[in-house]
Order: structure tokens, then sequence, then C-alpha cells
């Protein structure tokens, strides 16, 4: 195991590395002047040459590799062309509000995904499987914005329900501190905290129930897949010879054996997530990554473009990584096939 | 081997489903729980206002910019001005002037100040006394003055006044004594006072500017604002929020609500959608074609005015082949406005045949000039030297005004009609804020864009648009400097006899419709929507919008409580 960790770390180290190298690279891909690209700030700017020459840009190109590095450490991401906003300052703000919806959505996703996967596999090819696959097919197949509009019409508009933008009633000051609206009322303790929770609470339902869809039916097929798997192998068989009861089978030797195939294709469902949320950001004008990354590809403000790509595709790796490393201390049979195989 | 334990299986399948069905009851009805609080949370929990507005604010300090957006979020609501125009009686009334005396001669004016009036308290300034003549020398010293310390420091210059000429036209601005100044202008003016009583002619404090200075960060007096309005500034999230508190001790009748916080949603859908579910109390420019359908809501009350203003096309005379009024003639008569005004503003606009709205007395209408007559346009663009035509760009402006609902299908409406005269137009647009910098730096080939009135004065309409100076301080979206159209404004402002200054008019309106800087296109309705719950929202034909008396009423219409019930 700790040879995997190992392995597994400097994977992801060197897939980071290649990372910073192809953002770093960015800068004199876009049109335009690489050090306006990277930091942001205009030709006519009088700070132009100070930061030109920070950067490194009056050397080779591995100096300024280098200078790149460091300010990316420093947290010296450049700032916004558009607004001079600081990038790495916003990002973070941004990144917090992503995350909130992202997780929660996943989190929620688990629930009806993996029971209804079940429950499709106990029944295979009958009905209930039957109307579980369709449903999950359709969920599947409608995209994520059609969704959204149709539960703005249905729930938002028609029943005047939920709210359908931002993350608060505005008329509550909060704060932003990490950019997730739930633990930023947590940390800042306003007056009409218990008011402002439930504003919160009412503004994240409508972008999370309609981000948890693609999960859930997602979770649906691969627990589905995974049981039916599962449940034709021999020690399902045994389990029922040795009298042990339905139950006991299904909840202690299928499902935690069906959930490992789950777990290895979390990562992929991830990327997916992550593409949806930026989607849902736009639509219900939530403050997060995406909302900002698809403004910024639009007005082609480079130096977001560049941070905003190396968070996601970082932390796209370093769920994949972790994920990796999960499966193997939780599963010892995939521990045992990696050294087989190394 | 599923079937061989299915009678033991089907007790789990039937206990798993229902827990299943349990759980994602569980779970809508988690979801839904809140939802039967929605009406009271937003009518009753917290005092305060929701305006959607259409854009970012660039800075909040109205003198430096001449965006509708920016002026509408910040002038009366954080600043007021010396005197204001009442639009109905027509004259101007005191505000932060009590008093004001013209000379004889037309040269020297003198305010007497109110000695009330307290600039805000907020967490960066503390003022130590009331407004007095100090402040407003400081206010005007900012823009006359290239030496102030405070001139340059928001790298915006000061669009308005340049353009409309009061930069040379006022030769000093003295303290008589604490409570009284006085302006002396190098000529007679008689728009003088509308733009003093324009949204650009706020007042700032010489007290902060002061400390700003000390702590050596003067760019913050732009950013971090401090006047005398109903409102004082708490926060702003690009694109997110603006949010203001009310000023405790405002000199007038306090604000009606504690709290105002300016939306930003950029989409008009979203806007009109968000009016609809309580995520906002008032929307402005309401989607054209939605009007209609909106007046009929019952718990939507759509207010407008008849607010002069102008939407038009502007063409960037610097560049070639723009430079040749005969192109410039061509591309009028090359698109067909009167389609325009259907899809674009479902009617409720007229064509404008005038830089200068139709309300105007001074208006001069000259529909012969941008006729509707491709065959002509082909004509004169042979005759121009474009046989086979040319391609350019058309910049259509990202928000929604009053003169321009949707510049977007604007511009693709007359992409569609120059293709039919040989010349390929593509559309471009960019975040407000951007396209305004790129606008000022001349950029673009030709510009959907427009003016909205800020005072009554016919003046409002030329200098600032069309003028040299505007060309100097990047408002003139032609890029156009004609120095016999300057000598008709000059010769018009500098008389008071409507009749001389008509006749002067006359002839810059017809000059206009020879060398075509422009293409006035439509002279439209201002909509503003609100949930039918607020009081004391007025819509003036002039300026930016006016919230302080504005409030959100806590009874619910009848029905709705009987449905909640």
């Amino acid at each position: 195991m700790p040879r995997y960790i190992a392995r597994q770390l400097a994977l992801l180290l060197i897939t980071l590395l290649l990372l910073t190298i192809f953002a770093f690279c960015l800068s004199y891909w876009f049109p335009g002047d690489p050090v306006t690209n990277s930091a942001g700030i205009f030709l006519d700017d009088p700070r132009y040459q100070d930061i030109a020459k920070a950067r490194g840009f009056e050397s080779n190109v591995f100096v300024q590799y280098w200078h790149y590095l460091q300010h990316l450490f420093r947290g010296d991401w450049g700032v916004s062309l558009l607004d001079a906003d600081p990038v790495f300052e916003q990002l973070q703000l941004r990144f917090g509000a992503t995350l909130e919806i992202a997780i929660l959505a996943m989190l929620i996703a688990f629930v009806p995904g993996l029971s209804l996967g079940v429950i499709a596999a106990l029944n295979f090819r009958k009905a209930a499987d039957n109307i579980i696959l369709g449903l999950s097919l359709s969920g599947y197949s409608i995209p994520v914005f059609w969704f959204a509009q149709i539960a703005i019409l249905v729930v938002s508009v028609h029943w005047g329900a939920l709210p359908i933008a931002g993350q608060i009633n505005p008329l509550y000051a909060i704060q932003p501190i990490t950019g997730s609206i739930l633990i930023d009322i947590a940390l800042s303790q306003p007056e009409q905290a218990g008011a402002a929770f439930r504003s919160a609470l009412r503004h994240i339902t409508l972008p999370v129930l309609v981000l948890a869809i693609m999960p859930t039916v997602l979770l649906t097929r691969l627990m589905r897949n995974s049981m039916l798997d599962v449940l034709d192998k021999n020690y399902i068989i045994s389990g029922y010879a040795k009298g042990l009861s339905t139950p006991r089978v299904i909840w202690q030797h299928a499902i935690p054996n069906a959930m490992q195939n789950v777990v290895r294709e979390l990562g992929s469902l991830l990327s997916l997530l992550i593409t949806n949320t930026m989607i849902i950001e736009v639509i219900f004008s939530w403050p997060g990554l995406g909302n900002w990354l698809i403004r910024s590809i639009y007005e082609r403000d480079f130096p977001v473009i560049q941070g905003g790509l190396l968070l996601i595709a970082a932390l796209i790796l370093s769920v994949h990584v972790l994920l990796n490393l999960f499966h193997a201390w939780r599963y010892p049979q995939v521990r045992k096939d990696l050294y087989a195989a190394a | 081997m599923n079937r061989t334990c299915s009678p033991k299986l089907h007790s789990l399948i039937s206990g798993l489903q229902i827990s299943a069905v349990l759980a994602s009851a569980l779970y809508f009805l988690a979801a839904c729980s809140p939802a039967r609080e929605s009406i009271p949370e937003t009518s009753t929990d917290i005092d305060g206002l929701m305006y959607c507005a259409e854009g970012n604010p660039e800075t909040f300090n109205p003198q430096l910019v001449t965006s509708g957006t920016t002026l509408d979020i910040t002038a009366a609501q954080l600043y007021d001005r010396l005197i204001e125009y009442n639009a109905e009686a027509q004259e101007f009334e005191p505000s932060l002037a009590t008093d004001w005396h013209v000379a004889n001669d037309g040269l020297s004016y003198r305010f007497q100040l109110r000695n009330d009036v307290e600039f805000h308290t907020t967490a960066w300034f503390t003022p130590s006394r009331t407004l007095n003549a100090h402040d407003v020398a400081f206010t005007f010293q900012r823009w006359l003055n290239p030496e102030h310390p405070f001139h340059a420091v928001s790298n915006r210059g000061f669009p308005f006044f340049h353009a409309a000429g009061l930069s040379d036209l006022i030769e000093s601005v003295t303290a008589i004594n604490s409570h009284e100044i006085e302006i002396r202008l190098r000529q007679q003016d008689s728009s003088f006072l509308a733009n003093l009583a324009s949204d650009f002619a706020i007042i700032l404090s010489a007290e902060y500017g002061e400390q700003l200075l000390t702590a050596g960060t003067p760019e913050l007096i732009d950013y971090q604002p401090i006047g005398t309005g109903p409102f004082q500034f708490a926060e702003f999230r690009k694109d997110v929020l603006v949010r203001y508190y009310r000023h405790p001790k405002y000199w007038r009748t306090l604000a009606a609500s504690n709290q105002i916080v300016f939306r930003i949603t950029q989409s008009d859908h979203k806007r009109m959608l968000m009016l609809l579910t309580q995520d906002c109390d008032i929307s402005p420019f309401p989607p054209a074609r939605d009007v209609s359908w909106l007046r009929q809501q019952p718990q939507i009350d759509l207010q407008d005015t008849i607010s002069p203003n102008t939407g038009f096309w502007a063409f960037n005379t610097d560049r070639p082949p723009f430079d040749d009024p005969m192109v410039r003639q061509a591309l009028a008569h090359g698109i067909n406005r009167n389609a325009i005004l259907s899809t674009v503003y479902f009617d409720h606009a007229v064509r404008a045949d005038s830089i200068l709205p139709n309300t105007s007395w001074a208006h001069h209408g000259t529909p012969s000039a941008y006729r509707y007559d491709p065959e002509l346009a082909r004509e004169l663009l042979q005759e121009a030297g474009f046989p086979n035509g040319f391609t350019m760009q058309i910049w259509a402006l990202p928000v929604q005004r009053a003169y321009n609902p949707n510049a977007r299908l604007m511009a693709e409406r007359i992409q569609a009609d120059l293709a039919r005269i040989g010349v390929q137009a593509n559309i471009v647009s960019y975040e407000w804020s951007t396209f305004r910098r790129r606008l000022a730096a001349g950029e673009h080939d030709s510009v959907l864009i427009g003016w909205s009135a800020d005072h009554a004065d016919p003046d409002n309409f030329f200098r600032p648009l069309l003028s040299c100076a505007a060309k100097a301080s990047g408002n003139n979206r032609a890029q156009w400097c004609d120095p016999l159209f300057d000598e008709l404004l000059s010769a018009a402002i500098a008389s008071n006899d409507p009749k001389v200054r008509k006749i002067y008019y006359e002839q810059a309106q017809e000059h206009l419709a020879q060398e075509v800087p422009l293409v006035p296109i439509a002279h439209s309705i201002r909509f503003q929507a609100a949930r039918a719950n607020i009081q004391g929202l007025v819509l003036e034909p002039y300026g930016g919008i006016q919230l302080r008396n504005a409030k959100r009423v806590h009874t619910v219409p009848a029905e709705q409580q009987n449905e909640e019930e």
C-alpha cells in the first residue's frame, strides 16, 4: 500500500506539473501580450515594466516558468482584465460557492441513485426494473438546462414556491468569507441567522435538485449493473447455501461488493458534474466559478480563464487520485490486483 | 439464482421499495417544506427593496460617466445636486441650494446653500461638519481644474462636463462665504442651469477628499463614495449586487426603505422572471414583447414615461470608409427603420427623424434624409467607389436601455438589410464597461446606442453627443468633429430667445441630415415594472430613477391570503 500511495501521489504531482506548464504556455498561445495575458496588466499601465520584470519576462522561457510557479504558489494569479479584481481571491470565493452546490448535489444523488439501482437489479427485467431504467435513460438524455427551465417555470413561476436567483435573499447582508453561503452564515452569525439560513436553504434547493438529477440517474445505472454482476457471483450463492437470510446477503455481501465498481466510476461522474454545475450557475445566477469562467471566456479575460482552468483541472485530478487511493484502501482485492500487475 | 430465492427476496424488495419511496418522499418534502413560508419571508421578515439593475455600475460617481445604468444606481440615491428640475411644473427647484440669483449680464450665478445638510457617516468616514460652500467649490474644481489633486485619480475624465462644454464655459467657482457660492461664466449659456440640475452635477465632500489625500488613497473617492443623498453605500459585489442603507440624517424626509439592494441581472428575461418570483421588487426595461402581457398581471405594476430619448446608429467617421458622407448616406438609406420599430420596439416607440426627440420645442425632422431606399443606397455606394460593398462591424450595446430594448436584435435586422445592398456586417458586443471603454477609444466601425435626456434643454442632445468637445472627451460615438456644426450650437446657446435658438437648431439638424454622422432610429417609451405592493415609485422623464420614497407595503392581497389558509 505505501508503494501504491507514493506512486499515485507522484503521478498527481507530475500531472499537476504538466498542467502548470500547459497553463503557462497559454499566456503565449492566447492572442496578445504574454505579460498581459498572465498578469492582467495592460501595456499602457504604469506598473507594466515592474510586473514584467517580476515575472521574469526579461529572461528566457524557463526563468519565466519558474517565476510563474512562484507567483502561483504565492497566490498571485494576476488580475482580471475586465475589472482588475485579483484572480486568486475571486477564485477562492467563487470556488466555495461552486463546491457547495456540487457537493450537496452529489451527496443528495447517492440516496435515490443507489437505492433505485439496487431495486432495479433485484427486479431484473421486471416492471420495476423497466420503469427505473426508462426513467434513468430519459433523465440521462435530457440536458440539464432544460430541466432547470422547467423547474423554474413550474416550481417558481407557476407555484411561486422557490426563488430562482442568487444564494440568498440579498437583503440579508452576509459577508462572503468562504463563498459557500451556508458556511458563511454559520461563520458570520448575523442577527437574523435563522431567517437567513431558511432563505439560503430555499435558494439552494432548486439548483441542487436540478443538479442532482444527472448523478442520480448515472448512479442508478452504475449500481444496477454492478449489482447484477455481484448477484451472479459464487459467494452470493454460497451465502444462501449456508442459510443466510436474504437481507443479510444483500446488505452485507452484495451491496458492499457492488459499491466497489461504483466508487471507481465516481471520478468520471465528477467531471460531468462540474460541467453541469457551470451551466446551473449561469441559469440560477449562482455566484460561482462557472458563472465567472463562462463570462471570462465570452469576454476573453485571459488571466481568469487561465486560473479557472488550472483550478478545475487540479480539482478533478486530485479527486481522481483520492478516489483511487480510497478504492485501494477500502478493497483489498483491488490492492492485490495492483501488486500482481506491478 | 434470482428466481430460486424469489419468495424471500420479495419481502426484502418490498421493504427496500418502501424505504426508497419514503426516502424520496422525505427528500422532496424537505425540499418543499420551506416553500409554504415563501410569501411571508419576502414580505415581512426584512425591510428593504430589491431593484434588479441591468448592468454593473462602472463607478459610484456620476461625474465620471454618461451611462444611464450607473446614473440610475448612483446619482439620486447617494448624492444631491444644487438644484433640481421639476418636469411637471417645467421649472427649477431648490435642492442643496435654497435660492439662486443670476446677474443681469447672465455671466454670474450665486447660490445660497442649506445649512443643515449632513454627509454620510460610514465605517470609513465620519463627517465633522455639515455641507458648506467649500464642498461645492471642491466638487466643481475637481473636474474644472486639471491641476486639482482629484482630477485624474479615476483615469476616466469627466465626459458629460467636457462634452457639454462646461469646462470651457465656467471661468471660476468661488465661495463667497460659508454658505454662498458664485459661479462665473465666460459667456452666456442658456442651458447652464439645466446642466447643473442634471444627474452629473452632484456634490461631493471636501472633508472626505482631504482625509483620503492624507491617507494617500485618493482613488477611493469614487469607489467608497460619500455624499449627502438618501442612501449610503455599504457593499458592491461585481455581477452580484450593490447594497445601500438609509442615510439616518438625511436633510429631507428620510428614505422610506431601510435598505436598497441592486441585483445585477443583465438578461431582461431573467429580470422579468425574477420579478414574477419575487426575487426583485422593481425591474427596469422589461422585454418589449412582454409589455402588454405584464400590463394585465394584477401583481405587477407597469409604469411608463415618455422620457425624451433617441436610439441611433452612429458611424465612426474617423475610420474609412465611414469618413465619406456618401457612404454614410447610403447606409442610412439601406436600413428599414419602420420594420425595426415593430420587431424591436413592438411599436412602443416612434420613428426618429432627427437626433432631437419629437417632444422638444426645437425638433426639426428630416425624414427624407433617412428614408428606406435600397436602390438609392446602392447607387450612392457605387458613386462612393464601393460597387461591391464592403465588410463592417456593428457594435450592439449589451444592456437594455429605454432607447434600445434589444440592440442585438436590432443589429441582426440591420445586418439583414445591409446584406441587400451588398454590405456585409458583423455584430460585436462586449460586457457593458468593456464596451464603453472600447467605444470611447474609438475601436468601433459603427455602434447601436442612444441617449436619454438629462434635462429638458435641446442642447442636451447636441453638445454632449456630436460636438468636437464630445469627441475629445470620448463621448462622441461618431467621432465626428465639424466646426460648422459647433458654431451653430454655440450660436444657439449664446441666446436666451427661443425663436433665435430654434432657427440655429433647425440649421444644425439640417446639417446633420446632410452629413449623417449617425442615423436616428427611434424615440421610445421608458418602462419599469414593479410588484404591486411597492409604493412611492415614480418614473421621472429626465435623469435617473428615484428610490427614496419607494417602499414595500406589507398587506398581502386578499385572494393570496385565502390561498395561504
